[in-house]
C-alpha cells in the first residue's frame, strides 16, 4: 500500500483518512470536502457533510495538531428553510472555502436548487454564528474562491462557470463583494492531459513573492466516469488575470483505496490548505466523496514545481 | 376569439401583409442567414439591428432603417463586429449576435452575445446616434444568452434580464454602474406540460405598462424532431420583477405555422429580439423565422395584457 503513495508531490499522512463517518456524532451519509483555518494553535475544519436525506450541509471539527479532529455535536450551517436564501438552497449547500480579512472569515460555497448550482457568500467571526451575505453568481457556477486581499483596490474571486460544455476557471472583480464584473477566462482544460475535461478553483489563492499560487482540481473523463486530481498554477501578483505558470503534472492523484472507493470513485478534492510557519503546507482534501484526508509538502517545493 | 383554432389567424400576434420586411434581396451582399433583430423607434425612424450570418458561418450586427416600420434599407457595413484589436476579441471569435436595444436615460444600450470557444456571454454597448458605438465590455459569465436591459432603473439600480443556460429560466440581475452585476434572482421558469416546457428566454426588452413590465419571451418545447420555439408574454411586478408574476400567458401569442416559419436551417421557429410600442398602443413585434428573413407582427397592448391576465395563475 505504501509504494505508490510516495510518488505524488503531496505526501499523504499515514493516518489517513483523518475524518470519516465514524467521527461524526450525528447520523449522516458521508463527510468530505472541507476548508481549514488555523486560529492560533487551533485547527478548524469546516466540513461538508452529506446527510442521509441526500443533501449537504456544514459541520465543524477542531484539532490541536491538524491531524486529530473532534467534530462538534451539531451542524453549524444548514440549508435555509425560510427567507430569501431558502429557494436556492433546497438541494443543499456544498464545498465551503474560507478566506480571512482582518478577523472576518468569508465563506464561499455552492448553493444547489432546481435551477442549478450557484455561488453564495457568508461570513463568520467565531465559527458559531454564520451570516449569509448574498448570492454572487447566476446558476451553472461553482468552485468560488476569494483572494485573501484586495488587488488594485478590488475584491477578486475565481470560479467555474460552464461555457459550451467546457469547465474553465474564470476571474471576476468587485467593489462590494455583491456586484461582480470584469469576467475573464483564466485556466482552461488541456487536451490530452490529466485535466482535459474540466478544471475548477480549489484552494483560495496563496500569496507568494512570485505570484498567487492557485491549487486547483482537474478532471479527466473516462469510460467509467471522471478522475479528479489536484494541480497547481501561478497567477501574476498585480494582475491575477495573467497566468504565469502551470504545473504539467498533478500534485496528487487518487491511488489509495480510500480515494478510489466511495460514493464517487477516484476523487481527491481540496477546498483549503494551511501553510505553517516552518513552510510546511497541509492540504485537506475529500477522498471519493466519502472521507477527509490530509497531505503535506514543503510549500516552496510545490511553488518550484509549479514554476518548473 | 378562438385561441386554439389552428389557423394562422388564430394567433394574437397578427402577421403583416407586408411581410417579409427584410429578405435576402434587401441585403447588399451574399449571406447565409439573417435573423433576430433588436429594434427601437428613434425620432420617428424604425431602427433594426440585425444578426447576419455570413457564408463562412460567422455573425455580425447590421443596422436597417425604415420610415414606416415595414420598408427597410439595410446598411452595407456592419455596426458591431468582432475586431482583432479588441482586447476582448478572444470572447467573440465565433461572432456577435442577438442584439437587444433599450432606451435608457437618453442613450441606447445594446446587449448582445459574444460567441467563442469559451462559450456564449453577454456584452454591453452604448450609442446615442446609431452612427458610432461605445463597447462597455462583458457583463456576464458563460453560458448566458437573451440579455436585455430594463428601460428605467428599479429602486435606483439598473436591471437586466438574461437566461443562464443552466436551469433554462429567465433571471434578473442588478447593477449600480452597468458593469458589475449581482443580486441575481430567478424571474420565470419553464412550465411542465406547456408550450414553454423546455427552456425560455427574454425576447423583447421589458416594456413599461400600467400593470407592470411587459416582456415578450420565447418558450421552447422539445420534440422528437427537435426544438419548437414560440413567443409568449408575461407581466412582471414594477418594483420587484422577481416577485410573484402579475400575469403570464398560458398560450403562445405567436407560433410557427406558415411555411417560412417551419422550413429552413432551423425548423419551427419564431424568435424575436424587439418590439415597438406605438403611441396608439399598437405593438409591432419584429421576428426572425426558419427561412431566415425578418417579419413583423402586430397586436395591441390591450390584447396582450388581456392575454396575460386571463391566464390561470398556476405558474
Amino acid at each position: 500500500m505504501s509504494t505508490p503513495t510516495g510518488r505524488d508531490y503531496l505526501h499523504r499522512y499515514e493516518g489517513n483518512p483523518i475524518i470519516t463517518l465514524e467521527n461524526i456524532p450525528f447520523r449522516c451519509n458521508t463527510v468530505f470536502n472541507c476548508s481549514p483555518v488555523k486560529l492560533g494553535e487551533r485547527y478548524l475544519l469546516l466540513l461538508r457533510v452529506e446527510g442521509q436525506q441526500g443533501y449537504s450541509f456544514f459541520a465543524l471539527a477542531q484539532s490541536p495538531d491538524g491531524y486529530h479532529f473532534t467534530v462538534e455535536p451539531k451542524p453549524v450551517m444548514l440549508p435555509a428553510k425560510q427567507g430569501p436564501f431558502a429557494k436556492y438552497e433546497v438541494k443543499g449547500i456544498e464545498d465551503p472555502r474560507i478566506t480571512e480579512y482582518d478577523g472576518v472569515y468569508y465563506i464561499l460555497f455552492t448553493a444547489v436548487s432546481r435551477w442549478g448550482p450557484r455561488i453564495e457568500i457568508a461570513e463568520t467571526r467565531d465559527f458559531k454564528d454564520f451570516e449569509r451575505i448574498a448570492f454572487i453568481s447566476e446558476p451553472g457556477n461553482k468552485d468560488g474562491v476569494l483572494f485573501p486581499e484586495k488587488i488594485g483596490g478590488r475584491f477578486v474571486r475565481l470560479d467555474r462557470p460552464i461555457g459550451k460544455g467546457i469547465g474553465s476557471i474564470w476571474i471576476s472583480y468587485s467593489d462590494d463583494l455583491i456586484h461582480w464584473g470584469g469576467h475573464r477566462v483564466l485556466i482552461s482544460p488541456r487536451q490530452g492531459m490529466w485535466d482535459s475535461y474540466r478544471v475548477g478553483a480549489s484552494v483560495p489563492p496563496i500569496k507568494t513573492e512570485k505570484g498567487w499560487l492557485e491549487i486547483y482540481h482537474g478532471v479527466k473523463m473516462t469510460s467509467t466516469g471522471p478522475i479528479y486530481k489536484i494541480g497547481s498554477a501561478l497567477l501574476d501578483l498585480e494582475d491575477p488575470a495573467r497566468l504565469v505558470a502551470r504545473c504539467d503534472e498533478p500534485l496528487l492523484a487518487p491511488r489509495e483505496l480510500y480515494e478510489r472507493i466511495g460514493d464517487v470513485h477516484n476523487v481527491v478534492f481540496a477546498c483549503g490548505a494551511i501553510v505553517e510557519p516552518d513552510g510546511e503546507m497541509k492540504i485537506y482534501y475529500g477522498a471519493a466523496d466519502t472521507c477527509i484526508c490530509v497531505a503535506t509538502a514543503p510549500f516552496n517545493e510545490i511553488l518550484e514545481r509549479t514554476l518548473a | 376569439m378562438d385561441h386554439h383554432g389552428g389557423g394562422i389567424k388564430s394567433d394574437i400576434i397578427h402577421r403583416s401583409e407586408k411581410n417579409p420586411v427584410i429578405d435576402f434581396a434587401d441585403i447588399p451582399f451574399n449571406c447565409i442567414n439573417l435573423y433576430n433583430a433588436g429594434c427601437v423607434k428613434k425620432d420617428g425612424i424604425y431602427i433594426l439591428l440585425l444578426t447576419i450570418e455570413h457564408l463562412d458561418g460567422s455573425t455580425d450586427l447590421y443596422l436597417a432603417r425604415s420610415a414606416d416600420g415595414y420598408n427597410f434599407t439595410v446598411a452595407g457595413d456592419p455596426f458591431i463586429i468582432p475586431r482583432k484589436d479588441d482586447p476582448l476579441y478572444e470572447y467573440k471569435t465565433a461572432g456577435v449576435l442577438d442584439a437587444r436595444i433599450t432606451r435608457l436615460e437618453g442613450a441606447y444600450y445594446i446587449v448582445y452575445l459574444g460567441e467563442s470557444r469559451h462559450g456564449t456571454l453577454l456584452n454591453l454597448a452604448r450609442t446615442t446616434d446609431f452612427t458610432s458605438v461605445e463597447k462597455l465590455g462583458i457583463i456576464s459569465q458563460p453560458d448566458t444568452k437573451a440579455g436585455a436591459l430594463f428601460p428605467a432603473r428599479i429602486n435606483g439600480r439598473y436591471a437586466r434580464l438574461d437566461r443562464p443556460n443552466t436551469g433554462g429560466s429567465i433571471w434578473i440581475s442588478y447593477s449600480r454602474d452597468l458593469l458589475s452585476w449581482g443580486e441575481s434572482e430567478v424571474v420565470l421558469s419553464p412550465r411542465d406540460g406547456y408550450w414553454d416546457s423546455n427552456h425560455i428566454g427574454c425576447a423583447a426588452p421589458p416594456i413599461e405598462t400600467p400593470q407592470g413590465w411587459l416582456v415578450f419571451y420565447y418558450g421552447v418545447k422539445m420534440t422528437s424532431g427537435g426544438t419548437l420555439t414560440r413567443i409568449g408574454t408575461v407581466i412582471l411586478d414594477r418594483e420587484n420583477p422577481a416577485a410573484p408574476l402579475v400575469g403570464r400567458s398560458n398560450i403562445p401569442v405567436l407560433s410557427p405555422r406558415e411555411l417560412y416559419e417551419r422550413v429552413g436551417d432551423i425548423s419551427n421557429i419564431v424568435f424575436s429580439c424587439g418590439a415597438v410600442l406605438e403611441e396608439d398602443s399598437s405593438i409591432k413585434l419584429y421576428y426572425g423565422t426558419s427561412n431566415s428573413c425578418l417579419y413583423v407582427g402586430t397586436t395591441t397592448l390591450e390584447e396582450i395584457i388581456e392575454t396575460c391576465m386571463q391566464s390561470t395563475k398556476d405558474f
